[in-house]
């Protein structure tokens, strides 16, 4: 495959062998097996690196973001964008955004970026990021994360900023209609480290990788 | 497990903090006497006591001040720089 972007996840990826699929330029994992769906149920780990994010900071980024009519935050919290996605507040003054399949706010944002706004810095945001569900959540966190999730009130869409096996990581739950989903994302040199110890715990779970297909390409 | 608050983030254990040595105001560098400025420079107490420590929230890279007894090795409180004169420091 000859793509321009690719996953930091990528080459532990394609040694699964799963049917690929193109989404913002980056090769997605869509599907490993039939199996896909029972290991999501159990704990099921994603790579959903192909989302568009943009990174910002800076004094007036706050201002900024109101000025582009994008709702903003509170402290270590997240909220939903307008047109899917979501916007992460990871301290006082820096941004995390990212875009849902169908939205294209961060994407707007990003290229709003290039014409340098005072105040407001961009952010490279080359992260491997991950989505993980199922049932084995939580033993899987207590065992790879110091923070403990479940004095977490979600109803506040709460982000972590933590550590998960060494690994610098921001950590965001969200309850969708099928359960907890937890988005990962994590400096992508990281990346494969994360990923292939996460996976090891997930197997011993009944878990394991599951492609785009049963997550958010259906628009979950 | 020791747990340290971040004034950001809240309560999170030590391994994710990175300390950054002791919290000391920096004379007027136009002001000083040359015996100020030296020792400002050069010397450090170590002496045990209640200190103002900076410390890092590395996930976050949150920079804040940490007040600890190094006696007792306990923290009595955390905040943000920009708190410092509201807690009763000097920038």
């Amino acid at each position: 495959m000859n793509a321009l972007r690719k996953s930091p996840l990528h080459d532990a990826i394609a040694a699964l062998q799963p049917e690929w699929g193109m989404h913002n330029g980056m090769p997605a994992a869509l599907q490993f097996d039939q199996g896909d769906s029972q290991r999501m149920a159990a704990l099921g780990i994603a790579d959903v690196s192909c989302l568009w994010r943009c990174g910002l900071k800076g004094p007036r980024s706050m201002a900024w973001l109101t000025e582009q009519g994008v709702a903003v935050p509170a402290v270590n919290s997240w909220t939903p964008l307008a047109n899917g996605g979501l916007i992460a507040r990871l301290g006082n003054s820096e941004f995390l955004l990212e875009d849902s399949p169908g939205g294209s706010t961060a994407q707007r944002m990003q290229s709003l970026l290039a014409d340098r706004p005072h105040g407001v810095y961009p952010v490279l945001r080359q992260d491997a990021a991950l989505l993980l569900t199922g049932a084995g959540l939580h033993p899987l966190l207590r065992q790879t994360c110091s923070f403990n999730f479940m004095t977490l009130d979600t109803a506040v869409r709460p982000v972590v900023l933590t550590t998960m096996v060494g690994v610098v990581v921001i950590v965001l739950p969200q309850q969708m209609p099928d359960g907890m989903h937890y988005r990962i994302w994590c400096d992508g040199t990281y990346g494969e480290y994360l990923w292939r110890t996460l996976l090891d715990i997930a197997r011993e779970l009944d878990g394991g990788v599951t492609g785009l297909n049963h997550l958010i390409l259906e628009g979950k | 497990m020791k747990i340290l608050t971040c004034p950001i983030n809240g309560p999170r254990p030590i391994s994710e903090f990175t300390y950054g040595g002791e919290y000391r105001p920096m004379p007027d560098p136009h002001a000083a006497s040359d015996v100020a400025w030296a020792d400002y420079v050069f010397n450090r107490n170590g002496g045990p006591g209640m200190k103002w420590e900076w410390w890092c929230h590395t996930p976050s890279t949150t920079w804040f001040i940490a007040e600890r007894d190094t006696v007792r090795d306990v923290v009595m409180r955390s905040f943000l720089f920009d708190d410092i004169s509201k807690q009763g420091g000097a920038a």
